[in-house]
């Protein structure tokens, strides 16, 4: 009996001690764990601090002012452009005629943007199509640029869409940069490209024939020209602008938020409403009622 | 054993997690000069909550912030710290090395790619540091393998 009952408690003891020393083993593990894990944390992090440190200091213009500008420009709140509504200082875009063929790539509207660095309106009217394009799909690589010094609205402050990509599960955007602010040259249009060119920018569209910036939405809206006055950004830099635009009483982002709002409703048009909280947003409403009721030359 | 504390201090770390990624949800959606911050120099929450890496697959980093710092608060609390389930244990050290990774690409995004710190957000990333280093320390411990078993079996 005495045996019997001895045998458990001596089973019960190596197995207690077993579990100890199990629990002691892996306390152990753990706080090896723990340590490796907090130390590679922290050299991660004075690596990431440190490299950031070791990177040069941009210019005035430099690459760091350019994400700014593009973060800032393609990240406006729609809050903001609801409060903007219809803003103040905007030229509305003209209507095609119902017949003309859609505009279309890879089955998605498209819209086509026709200008160069130099140009002050091109310069101008790439802030509210970089808004309004923005709440249907993502810009990369966007550049920071001024138009030229020697024409109309000297130094505009403007990003630039040379060298950029655009992605949007709705739309499409073939822009088409000719040439720098002092003129040497950037894109080539496509034969594609060329052939709208030399169809629509012209007459009744414009009374100069190859007149830039040109702006197609998926062929039922045209603008050559641009939506806004360059000459309202003349003294900013394109991050003054960029930063403006979180304020919706400023004059800039007025007349920027006003006509994005414009282009937006112009681009709900194409995607059939979509996204429904971009296109039903009352900005987008207010901005509607810029647009034209009448294509060009009549009903 | 968890020291007693320890439970306090990482649900007291958690929801001041909630409070100042709720600050910054709400700057997001009204505006970012809502922020009490510099906008100048090195300290710039404008510049970096207006940033391209102030959104993360199409969603606002603030939004997502609140997300896990509300999770996170639940997984912290002292009554998850006693649960005897083992899921939660486990989802409290998955959630803080995944948190942990995420402060590390937004450390090294506001350095390196955008040059500019917000303020706020560096208060989110200390409070989400110390809350990995007592997570690593004390909530392995309570992941017991054995038990974790028995739950699956």
């Amino acid at each position: 009996m005495t045996r019997r009952k001895a045998q458990p408690r001596q089973q019960s003891k190596k197995s207690s001690k077993g579990v100890k020393a199990r629990q002691t083993a892996r306390t152990k593990r753990n706080r090896v764990i723990a340590t490796t894990s907090i130390a590679a944390v922290v050299v991660a992090f004075v690596a990431a601090i440190a490299f950031g440190g070791r990177k040069p200091t941009p210019g005035a213009s430099g690459v760091s002012d350019a994400t700014t500008v593009a973060g800032r420009v393609t990240g406006v709140l729609a809050s903001t452009l609801d409060q903007v509504g219809v803003g103040q200082g905007v030229t509305p875009v003209e209507m095609l005629p119902p017949s003309t063929p859609p505009l279309t790539q890879n089955g998605k509207p498209d819209v086509f943007y026709y200008g160069a660095e130099y140009c002050p309106y091109c310069a101008g009217q790439r802030w509210p199509l970089t808004v309004a394009l923005s709440r249907f799909g993502t810009f990369s690589g966007l550049g920071i640029t001024t138009s030229s010094s020697n024409d109309t609205a000297p130094d505009t402050p403007t990003v630039s869409y040379h060298g950029s990509t655009y992605t949007s599960n709705y739309l499409v955007f073939s822009p088409v940069e000719l040439q720098t602010r002092t003129g040497e040259t950037l894109d080539t249009p496509t034969p594609a490209q060329q052939d709208l060119v030399n169809t629509y920018d012209t007459a009744p569209y414009t009374t100069n024939p190859g007149a830039i910036p040109l702006l197609m939405i998926g062929n039922r809206y045209i603008q050559i020209g641009s939506s806004i006055d360059p000459a309202s950004l003349a003294g900013m830099t394109q991050l003054q602008v960029a930063t403006a635009l979180s304020d919706p009483t400023a004059a800039t982002t007025q007349e920027i938020g006003g006509a994005a709002n414009m282009f937006t409703a112009a681009l709900c048009q194409l995607t059939n409403g979509q996204p429904v909280d971009v296109c039903t947003a009352p900005g987008v409403k207010a901005g509607g009622s810029l647009l034209p009721a009448a294509p060009v030359g009549g009903p | 054993m968890t020291p007693r504390w320890v439970p306090r201090v990482t649900f007291g770390l958690a929801l001041a997690g909630v409070a100042v990624a709720a600050y910054l949800t709400y700057a997001h959606f009204t505006s970012p000069a809502a922020l009490v911050c510099s906008d100048k120099g090195l300290v710039d929450c404008t510049k970096v909550t207006t940033s391209a890496q102030s959104r993360f697959l199409g969603m606002p980093v603030a939004v997502l912030g609140l997300g896990f710092w509300l999770v996170m608060s639940a997984l912290l609390s002292p009554a998850a710290w006693r649960a005897s389930s083992q899921w939660p244990h486990r989802a409290r050290v998955v959630l803080s090395v995944l948190g942990i990774v995420f402060v590390l690409w937004l450390v090294y995004a506001e350095f390196v790619i955008i040059g500019a710190i917000c303020l706020w957000c560096s208060v989110i990333h200390v409070i989400a540091f110390a809350e990995f280093v007592l997570v690593m320390l004390y909530g392995l411990d309570v992941i017991r393998p054995e038990a974790a078993m028995e739950e699956e079996g």
